[in-house]
């Protein structure tokens, strides 16, 4: 039997880089071609992608080929992106990579140099591989964008204003949380700039620079946060907001943070108990707060492989292989995960479902829970 | 910091000749690090006493991400600082992959912020076989490429090949080509091959290397000539060669000496 670390063979993986790629970008008016024969699409629109079938976009798969790949044929990539772009005039061009093109080494960066010199449309390239979670593909992607696409000549907003950072579905899913978010901002009297993931619209990104602070809702947006504080100076508070006192500290935050200029990270309870929660690190370490304002319980957290050390929760960790994970679990006595953990947790633990769109897809969406709602 | 590549045919002198000047570049006092890219690892041996060091590959291999720079970085003769990628296991794996991550991993450790090199050296294994050894190249690598050949037919079709491939990655920001380095051979007509081989390829001899017993000499125990034999004027070959390279990566093509 197959248990060396970073294996899976009864539980899930989370979804991957290239995914992380196609998902920030999904509704931001570019097109995002991803280089493989055709795997990675499949795997991304039926299973890390729920706004494929009532969402406009332009995603693509390159469908190379053996010989392409076995040649290096990059100017056949380049030509169809540019065939592409001609007739679809996109805001920009990401080219996203794959394990094939990472085994002959192919240079997105290069490549995209070129296609931008071609089409004069802004074009960025990623060196994903499949080998890493969503998380890296993401922020690189979210990164690109707060790099390259966001005005420079605008004045901070008159209104105390806010973007929200990296809400992918991968996620956040596509129920009502997002939307509660938007007006708990609303009613702590933000006016929200741009929202960069789920409901994203280019025009509002570019307006950054103008919002008085970042929410950081996942590690996906957090280098995109800091990017933007090195350009424009904008602080950030790593959170989101979950039904109960806890939302009250992260409004102060923010409010503070947009005073100051001090970036926060709004979950700081100790760990030391024996139950555990996996999930995202911003989502986790905030309900592991939450829940101790609401229920005096603490959590140990783990969290998805490539998460960034800054948003990591007090007592917490990465995942290693399913192995190991199996073993740290052994001895909780509560767990909350999503449901596809539940095979390697002891039968006598407590399992409380959590479902993680990264993790196990479109099969739970429906009980994802509107953590504004039902907490 | 000024970062140079250097390719040509195998077993062309490559590594004897990179070593050479990073010697003769850290004799005048300047930083100097030379970073082999050739799966056997025996390109920074005669700056350590013909000893082989750990590749970065190997820490990879055996220890994950669990290393710190320095046990990927050993100083050599006069301080110059040496680096060995590595590869996979003969006949296995993919040699090209294993240079891109292994240079990666430097970068990723912080190899060029923590020494800050004046010179970087990247000594490629023979001709660009496939992207992974077009790394070096690559925008944010070298600046330059320098292509070493004899007067062997061989040699020039694979300087000529390497050539080829700059020139395909001219839209891409990559490495300029900053000349051929004539290592001779004594071959029938070596000089004029040469110069019809930098004509066609749109490029200059800029340093030749005569063929010396003193550099079998040298290897022998495990040096290079400027070490083992610096004061015979044949290492003098190699201070000029790295003077030149130096001065037309610095864009002063006018000071380097064309003879």
């Amino acid at each position: 039997m197959l248990l060396k670390n970073q294996t899976s063979s009864i539980i899930s993986t989370y979804a991957a880089d290239v995914s992380g790629v196609c998902s920030a970008l999904f509704e931001m008016g570019g097109m995002t071609v991803m280089h493989d024969a055709s795997g990675c699409n499949s795997t991304y629109n039926t299973h890390d992608e729920p706004r494929w079938y009532d969402t406009d976009s332009m995603v693509f798969i390159s469908a190379l080929t053996e010989t392409e790949a076995i040649m290096g044929n990059d100017n056949k990539l380049i030509g169809d992106i540019i065939d592409a772009a001609c007739q679809l005039s996109p805001e920009f061009i990401a080219i996203a990579g794959t394990p094939i093109p990472m085994i002959t080494g192919t240079d997105f960066s290069a490549v995209a140099r070129v296609v931008e010199a071609q089409t004069g449309i802004p074009s960025f390239g990623f060196d994903t591989n499949g080998m890493h979670s969503y998380l890296l593909g993401a922020s690189a992607a979210f990164t690109a964008i707060a790099e390259h696409m966001v005005d420079t000549d605008l004045e901070k907003s008159k209104n105390l204003s806010v973007n929200i950072l990296g809400t992918t579905p991968l996620d956040f899913s596509v129920n009502s949380y997002l939307g509660s978010v938007n007006a708990w901002l609303a009613a702590q009297g933000f006016e929200i700039i741009g929202k960069w993931g789920v409901g994203a619209r280019l025009c509002d990104i570019r307006r950054a620079k103008s919002a008085h602070v970042n929410l950081v809702m996942s590690s996906c947006g957090l280098e995109a946060a800091r990017t933007l504080r090195r350009r424009f100076g904008t602080p950030y508070v790593i959170g989101i907001p979950i039904n109960g006192k806890f939302s009250d500290s992260l409004a102060f935050a923010l409010k503070s943070a947009a005073t100051t200029g001090e970036c926060e990270k709004a979950y700081h309870t100790d760990g030391g108990s024996d139950t555990i929660i996996i999930g995202e690190a911003v989502a986790a370490g905030c309900i592991k707060d939450a829940a101790y304002k609401k229920y005096g319980i603490k959590m140990h957290v783990l969290c998805p492989p490539d998460t960034d050390y800054e948003v990591l929760p007090c007592d917490s960790q990465a995942l290693g292989g399913e192995n190991i994970t199996r073993r740290i679990l052994a001895s909780a006595k509560r767990i909350i995960a999503d449901p596809l953990y539940m095979p390697i947790c002891p039968e006598t633990a407590e399992f409380i479902p959590l479902p993680h769109e990264a993790f196990s897809g479109r099969i739970f969406r429906e009980s994802i829970p509107d953590l504004m709602k039902t907490f | 910091m000024i970062k140079i590549a250097i390719y040509g045919k195998g077993g062309i002198g490559k590594s004897t000749t990179v070593s050479n000047m990073a010697a003769a570049l850290a004799e005048k006092g300047l930083t100097v690090m030379q970073i082999g890219c050739d799966p056997k690892a025996d390109s920074t041996a005669n700056l350590l006493n013909g000893k082989k060091m750990n590749t970065v590959l190997d820490l990879i291999r055996t220890r994950g991400n669990d290393f710190e720079l320095d046990d990927m970085i050993k100083t050599g003769y006069n301080g110059v600082l040496c680096a060995e990628a590595g590869g996979p296991a003969p006949g296995r794996g993919c040699a090209g992959c294993g240079i891109i991550a292994a240079l990666e991993k430097l970068e990723e450790k912080g190899a060029y912020d923590k020494y800050s090199p004046d010179i970087v050296f990247y000594d490629v294994l023979g001709d660009v076989v496939c992207g992974g050894f077009a790394m070096p190249m690559r925008r944010g690598y070298a600046d330059r490429v320098f292509v070493i050949t004899s007067g062997e037919n061989m040699s020039i079709h694979a300087a000529a090949n390497i050539a080829t491939a700059i020139d395909g990655f001219r839209d891409r920001g990559y490495a300029e080509l900053g000349g051929i380095i004539l290592n001779r051979r004594n071959v029938k007509h070596e000089f004029e091959k040469v110069a019809e081989l930098a004509e066609d390829i749109h490029s200059r001899t800029i340093g030749t290397i005569d063929r010396c017993d003193l550099v079998q000499s040298a290897e022998d125990i495990g040096k290079t000539v400027i070490e083992a034999f610096g004061s015979n004027s044949f290492a003098n070959q190699y201070r000029a060669l790295a003077d030149n390279i130096l001065n037309i990566c610095k864009g002063d093509y006018e000071n380097a000496d064309k003879t």
